[in-house]
């Protein structure tokens, strides 16, 4: 179990690094197009989704890396058991939000599906499509949560902690940007 | 109630003009009851989003450019065939003409069609003057949609995607030598700063129409449905009269500024009817009879 | 409910839920939802769900996280150590010496870099331990590098600056180009200070002056800043000769970034997988907190409160110098607790209506806000620059920041520059893009 969670959030960030790659052949195939006279397409359209894809399968994977950033001003002051207490509130609060956010993020692409919604560029493209990673990388996102809410329960230090700690240059990379 | 009606273009354009006078007629007849909230430049909901938010419901009104909805039906299409009705007695029959099929696709869809406006008709900005189309061999033309990308592949130019904000930027460095857009647009946009001349070809005239959500309209009381439907048919009208003065008022701001503005030649206006045909016939290609019928019946 | 009362409740929520160190980009979506309850909706889900779709797919953000890429990639190259060994001989001779070389390279790598902590990052990690190892004063080397690390954010390409053209719908070409010269301001303000600070503490300068360097020796040093000036005539030559959009410029930077690690046997497999994995951890980061306030703005909307507070702010009829000293007050205390990103992406909803209405131009006031942003980047306790020389030296936060302080006035004195002088910000957007 913790080996195919771990393995699934690992897929997670290389899924959405996979996306970004795809952004940039996409809009470098969109400028040799313009320079030899041919025209690449729903670039606009294809790139878009893809970054909608990268945005949330790499969700669950930044969020184990303590990627999302918080304000920890104040409760770094906390003594270690009130600590965990508000960690593990903030937790099951995350969690609740994330798991309605799932709920109607597959709603979105479920009803896309029914009402047979496509896109208005070029290529008329089924919108449930492209709008099902938006759905998968939220429940993957849900899930891990849930994973570091539960290992906080049972008192082991929840996995985005142990990155968030040992803040170091790459990780202030992650900071402002 | 309190009911909200996103809008996707901003204050300055006549479209949201008189989706604000059409809120505040029915605010007034309805003493208050109906406040109807316009979002106006797509500040609420973006604007390809905005049929499906008054579909489901989570507003309860909507503008939106009927060419934004053109992939999920051919109806939709109507409003951007170029050289179909080229003038505004034309385009509103083509709009009588039209309007019962698109009533019958929206409702299909869960939306009750209130009212349409109309935009400036769209001609070409280029360059250099156009005379024929052999003047715009080899240039690149500003395409946002699958069939004003057909129409420059038509017009000999080869199709270049550039969004609305990039637009100045596009001309001043060459991505784009031309583009088929209203008066209007040209300025606002300050095209006087990028590009010389406009050819007043007149090749379509588009239309943004205001849709209610059929649920959210059936729960009003008749008195309130009427009020609704009044205030949209004065809004029509409404939008009819300001958009030809809009055009004119327009064009002058355009000559003004040093555009020339010039009335197409003979041989332009024949080989840009020649594209028209083409298109239209692809069009009913991919249309079922009902378009068909609509089309003869306009002609008539 | 009163608005009033119903934007102090949502205001205290996001307090609270920050202050216990809820997510930030979750926080965002929790106010949106609790508004929305307040008000009585009853669409939430679909809500969140339209605005989530809207917001992730816009094609200006597509440049996000290609900007952010390339950094990553920049960073694993020697870029920053040929930077350096290039600029030194030539500064060799102006107060201060080396001291300005640490402005000079945050300033040039800026122009590849959309980010400031990473402009820091990339150039302190070369620059301060060598500073120190020839006994600059160890206060004023992190004090230059925390001050013109914020140069990333200014000076083209930005990815601050893309959030805000995007929210604001304005053109990200003509921001970036209206960037330049305020960058090129920051630079001067940062090497005039440095210069006059070293002719007033000679005692904190290495005191054997460096060994003379030869002209020759000036030259080839000047060759090793080929590769960066290369890729920065390749990315921005690309958007203003017509080439590109940002956004292809964009994806261009990647592919040049590419090749110059490859070329400078910097690329492995290993240092690949590893700049894209940094990028997506920035990006997912940064594109939820857009996804939630994008969820926030459309709660506000519907609550009515930008329209009610710019009304407010429309009464109390305040001139746009007085409205601007406001919002900087307002910007700064933002930025003391969150990141710049957030503070633009959270203010703009509520802030861009009272701006038009004071009739201030929306293309001014992205460069305005950046610089403003740039300030909250080096004050404490939330700063990213100060994170990141924190995590470089091991000096306390605090220590950086005292050291910063002369860098933020600069800045602060840059903000008041350009209000007086709106050209330095106007004049290239207007003279090149003919609008
Ligand atoms: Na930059
Ligand atoms: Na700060």
């Amino acid at each position: 179990m913790r080996k195919f969670l771990n393995n699934m959030y690992l897929a997670s960030g290389y899924l959405s690094g996979f996306c970004i790659l795809l952004i940039t052949l996409l809009i470098v195939s969109q400028v040799i197009g313009r320079l030899f006279g041919f025209i690449v397409p729903s670039v606009e359209d294809f790139s878009g989704y893809s970054l909608a894809a990268a945005t949330f399968f790499g969700l669950a994977y930044t969020f184990r890396e303590g990627g999302h950033i918080r304000v920890s001003l104040a409760i770094k002051f906390l003594p270690a058991s009130s600590r965990r207490i508000q960690e593990l509130f903030i937790l099951a609060v995350a969690l609740l939000l994330c798991a309605f956010m799932s709920f109607y993020t597959i709603h979105l692409s479920w009803e896309s599906y029914i009402f047979e919604e496509v896109s208005y560029g070029y290529i008329p493209v089924p919108i449930w499509l492209p709008q099902v990673p938006v759905a998968l990388g939220m429940v993957m996102f849900t899930i891990a949560i849930a994973d570091d809410f539960f290992c906080t329960l049972l008192g082991q230090t929840p996995n985005y902690l142990k990155h968030e700690d040992e803040l170091d240059v790459e990780s202030g990379l992650g900071g402002d940007n | 109630a309190q009911w909200h009606m996103p809008t996707p273009y901003g204050d300055s354009n006549h479209p949201t003009k008189i989706a604000y006078q059409f809120a505040e007629e029915i605010k007034e007849k309805t003493n208050g009851e109906l406040d109807i909230t316009v979002h106006s430049g797509a500040s609420l909901v973006k604007h390809p989003e905005i049929p499906r938010a008054v579909k489901t419901g989570q507003v309860q009104m909507g503008e939106v450019f009927i060419g934004i909805m053109g992939n999920t039906h051919p109806i939709f299409k109507h409003d951007n065939i170029p050289f179909l009705a080229t003038n505004y007695d034309d385009a509103k029959k083509l709009w009588n003409a039209a309007k019962p099929e698109m009533q019958k696709q929206l409702n299909k869809e869960g939306m009750t069609l209130l009212y349409s406006v109309a935009w400036p008709a769209q001609s070409l900005y280029s360059k250099d003057a156009v005379n024929s189309l052999a003047d715009l061999e080899g240039s690149r033309m500003r395409a946002y949609s699958p069939s004003t990308s057909r129409l420059a592949d038509l017009m000999g130019t080869t199709p270049t995607t550039i969004q609305v904000p990039e637009i100045p930027q596009a001309f001043s460095t060459g991505i784009i030598d031309a583009m088929i857009t209203s008066p209007s647009t040209g300025a606002n946009g300050q095209a006087w700063d990028y590009v010389k001349n406009y050819t007043d070809i007149q090749a379509w005239i588009p239309k943004n129409v205001v849709v209610v959500n059929t649920r959210s309209f059936k729960r009003l009381d008749k008195g309130t449905q009427k009020i609704i439907l009044d205030a949209a048919a004065n809004a029509e009208k409404r939008g009819w009269e300001i958009v030809q003065s809009e055009a004119k008022k327009d064009t002058q701001t355009l000559i003004d500024h040093g555009i020339v503005v010039a009335q197409p030649s003979e041989t332009l206006l024949k080989e840009l009817a020649v594209i028209g045909e083409t298109m239209e016939a692809e069009w009913l290609a991919e249309s079922g009879p009902e378009i068909k019928a609509l089309i003869e019946n306009y002609k008539k | 409910m009163d608005t009033l009362i119903l934007s102090t409740v949502l205001a205290v929520a996001l307090l609270l839920m920050l202050a216990s160190g809820f997510w930030v980009a979750l926080s965002l979506v929790g106010v949106g939802v609790l508004g929305l309850v307040l008000s009585g909706n009853d669409q939430i889900g679909l809500l969140f769900a339209t605005a989530t779709w809207g917001a992730s797919t816009s094609w200006s953000l597509t440049a996000l996280p290609l900007f952010i890429w390339m950094g990553e990639i920049l960073f694993r190259t020697r870029l920053s150590e040929d930077l350096f060994k290039g600029l030194s001989p030539l500064l060799s001779g102006l107060p201060g010496r080396l001291l300005h070389v640490n402005v000079l390279s945050c300033g040039i790598f800026a122009a590849v870099s959309g980010s400031s902590a990473a402009t820091a990052a990339t150039i302190g990690r070369m620059t301060l331990p060598e500073l120190k190892a020839r006994g600059y004063s160890e206060r004023m080397a992190v004090g230059t590098l925390a001050g013109s690390g914020t140069l990333g954010l200014l000076i083209p390409p930005s990815i601050i600056l893309i959030v805000y053209g995007v929210a604001a719908e304005v053109s990200i070409g003509r921001l970036f180009i209206a960037g330049a010269l305020p960058g090129l301001l920051l630079v001067t303000l940062f090497m005039g200070y440095t210069a006059c600070w070293a002719l007033l503490n000679k005692d904190e300068l290495p005191k054997n002056s460096d060994e003379k360097i030869s002209a020759k020796d000036k030259i080839l040093a000047l060759q090793k800043l080929f590769p960066i000036v290369g890729l920065i005539v390749f990315v921005l030559g690309s958007i203003y000769g017509g080439l590109t959009t940002p956004t292809e410029a964009a994806a261009l930077g990647v592919v040049g970034a590419l090749f110059l690690a490859f070329a400078s046997k910097a690329l492995t497999r290993k240092s690949f997988l590893e700049s894209l994995q940094g990028a997506v951890k920035s990006s997912c980061m940064i594109g939820l907190i857009l996804v939630g306030a994008h969820f926030l703005t459309l709660a506000m909307g519907f609550l009515g409160i930008p329209k009610s507070l710019a009304f407010w702010i429309s009464e109390m009829s305040l001139s746009p110098v007085e409205l601007l000293l406001y919002l900087t007050v307002l910007f700064v205390v933002l930025g003391c607790f969150l990141d710049g990103i957030s503070v633009v992406v959270l203010t703009t909803a509520v802030v861009l209506p009272m701006v038009q209405q004071a009739g201030i131009d929306l293309l001014w006031f992205g460069i305005y806000i950046v610089l403003v942003v740039e300030m909250s980047q080096i004050t404490p306790p939330v700063g990213f620059n100060l994170f990141v020389i924190q995590a470089l030296t091991g000096k306390d936060i605090l220590y950086v920041a005292r050291a910063a302080l002369p860098f933020f006035l600069l800045i602060l004195f840059a903000v008041v520059l350009i209000t007086w002088f709106p050209q330095i910000v106007t004049f290239l957007p207007t003279n090149m893009t003919g609008g």
